[in-house]
């Protein structure tokens, strides 16, 4: 820690161009990670809130439940307890007087099933005609108000904002609960279709009937429109910048490391031991990495608070705890690379004369 | 007393048609108290010889035993801690850390060997004695070639060896520097009891030294 230390303080711009590569490095992660979580999240924010464990869609609806409708026919084939509920999605274009357009997905619902139940209001009340709406906050930061009448999609009905939910976000959009009623008048279906899936919080649901498939959540959710790619992409991104990350790390400290050779050889011949050596590199390695880290974090935060609140940015403790981790273990095993240029110093080789 | 015996080392390097034999069946002993001077002209095998000695380079055949100890018995580990704790080396290039100021130097010391290392009222003696106590705060980079070959050998010494082996240790001293250095290494082995080992080309360090050897073409011989 001693000469790691101090090699630092004495090559400031050397160490400090490896502290801003790992300053921009770990930045960019932190921010891709931020906003492919926070993507995550408002593709399928209304799915987790209603704690469920499987979805029923229409066989030839390729799991996907915006091309899903269940026939009434085929509904009333399925016994429904408390635990399940009908669904109707239907992707909508909201509009109210003096307001920007909103595109949202409407999910209809019925009122005496359990997602209208677990749906949490945080102003107003929940919809309890056919002319009333809950939507998601983000309508909020968008100049919507309680009260305030919409249009939704290009029909003359009227439905006034009776509530705000939050959390309510589905495919990035906002979500708009209302009846299943509704839901039928905005995918021009008649009353011969029940709803465009069926939702359950039991996990060892089970239907009989070959018209419909039923399919876990986190299945569900990864064949959601563009999700997984999505994922994949962020990841992908991720992953490079953690290898880069590495690269440069062990790139630096390989080539100091070999300016340094005669210095080290000098130190083992006067019997200081490769240990120290090597904890010297790994430490130096772990001062960089944790300075950059550090430095990269205040930056993501300042970028956080800068942002909008549109921005699809967020963060868990499990996933900075994983970004962070990831990065440190990066630097580590960067700073192995050098080590067995160290261990192998040979004290002769600079002798000479 | 004998505290370093080199027996009948032979050293070669390379192999079959470019072998070249660097040193033969040397014999030498250095024994507490006493200044040894090994004289010889550039590439007789003086280094070589001196790195054998310390245990950092195997001789190809012979052995080296230090206070009792057969080097070629020992652990890599256990050569390194005999080197840091009992044998002090001056060598003849690279012997300062460049990041270190001169204080630091004597720091790293204490890092890696915390105890049987000089005093600080010692280390103020000596460094003023060799004539660097003004140069604590400065980086090797700020020090003349002569100012860096003392503080290199008051590094050697604050580790307190019992053994110092230097490699032309006067290279870059002036004569009036030369006397110095002679003196001290001189003084080192009468009151402190050590056992002192110069290899060098400089005929101004005989005055110092208690034994004198020649090395010539890889053979010694007791001067
Ligand atoms: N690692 C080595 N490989 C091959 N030859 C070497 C090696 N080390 C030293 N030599 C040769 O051994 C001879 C003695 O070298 P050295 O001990 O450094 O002499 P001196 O210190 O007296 O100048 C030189 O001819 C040198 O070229
Ligand atoms: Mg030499």
């Amino acid at each position: 820690m001693f000469l790691a230390l101090k090699e630092i303080r004495h090559e400031k711009l050397r160490y400090g161009l490896i502290i801003g590569m790992i300053v921009l490095v770990s930045y960019l992660v932190f921010v891709l990670s931020g906003l492919a979580y926070g993507l995550a999240q408002q593709n399928t924010q209304a799915i987790s809130s209603w704690n469920a464990s499987k979805v029923v869609l229409n066989s030839d609806a390729n799991d996907s439940l915006s091309q899903s409708l269940i026939t009434k026919q085929t509904a009333d084939k399925v016994k429904l307890t408390t635990h399940e509920a009908y669904i109707g999605q239907a992707g909508v274009v909201a509009k109210a007087k003096g307001q920007a357009k909103l595109s949202a997905q409407f999910l209809g619902i019925n009122q005496s099933q359990f997602i209208y139940k677990r749906v949490k209001v945080t102003s107003g009340h929940k919809p309890v005609t056919s002319h009333q709406i809950m939507v998601d906050d983000s309508f909020k930061d968008n100049g919507y108000r309680l009260g305030d009448k919409v249009t939704l999609n290009s029909t003359d009905t009227q439905y006034k904002i009776v509530g705000f939910t939050h959390n309510a976000k589905l495919s990035v959009a906002p979500v708009i609960y209302g009846t299943l009623g509704t839901w039928r008048t905005l995918s021009h279906v008649t009353t011969a279709f029940q709803a465009s899936g069926i939702i359950t919080n039991r996990d060892n649901f089970k239907t009989k009937t070959s018209d419909l498939s039923t399919l876990t959540m986190s299945k569900f959710i990864n064949k959601l429109p563009g999700y997984s790619a999505q994922n994949t992409t962020f990841t992908f991104m991720i992953g490079f910048l953690m290898i880069i990350a590495m690269v440069v790390i062990a790139v630096f400290l390989y080539i100091l490391t070999m300016q340094k050779l005669p210095n080290y050889a000098v130190l083992r011949a006067q019997g200081i031991p490769a240990k120290v050596l090597v904890t010297t590199t790994v430490s130096q390695a772990l001062i960089l990495v944790v300075g950059g880290l550090a430095i990269g974090a205040a930056l993501t935060l300042a970028t956080v608070l800068a942002l909008p609140a549109g921005v699809p940015m967020s963060f868990n403790v499990p996933l900075l705890a994983g970004v962070t981790g990831g990065i440190l273990l990066t630097g580590v095993i960067g700073a192995l690379i050098p080590v067995k240029v160290i261990l192998n110093v040979d004290p002769v080789s600079v002798m000479g004369g | 007393m004998s505290v370093l015996e080199v027996k009948h080392v032979t050293k070669t390097f390379g192999h079959n048609t470019n072998e070249v034999t660097v040193l033969t069946d040397v014999n030498f002993t250095a024994a507490a108290g006493e200044v040894s001077l090994v004289i010889g002209p550039s590439g007789s095998g003086k280094s070589t010889f001196l790195t054998i000695a310390g245990g950092i380079q195997t001789p190809t055949a012979g052995d080296v035993v230090v206070q009792g100890n057969g080097l070629s018995q020992l652990s890599g580990k256990a050569r390194d801690a005999l080197r840091l704790n009992r044998i002090g080396f001056i060598l003849q290039a690279y012997n300062l850390v460049p990041y270190l100021t001169v204080k630091d130097q004597f720091a790293l010391v204490d890092r890696v060997k915390p105890k049987g290392n000089l005093s600080a009222a010692d280390l103020r003696h000596l460094l003023e004695k060799l004539g660097i106590s003004q140069l604590t705060n400065q980086y090797p980079a700020e020090l003349s070639g002569g100012q860096t070959q003392r503080v290199a050998i008051a590094r050697a010494l604050y580790q307190n060896p019992d053994i110092i082996l230097a490699d032309e240790p006067t290279a870059a001293l002036d004569s009036e520097r030369v006397k110095v250095v002679g003196q001290l290494l001189h003084d080192l082995a009468k009151e402190h009891n050590k056992a002192i080992v110069v290899v060098t080309h400089d005929l101004r360090l005989k005055e110092f030294a208690d034994k004198t050897y020649a090395i010539m073409d890889g053979k010694m011989t007791v001067a």
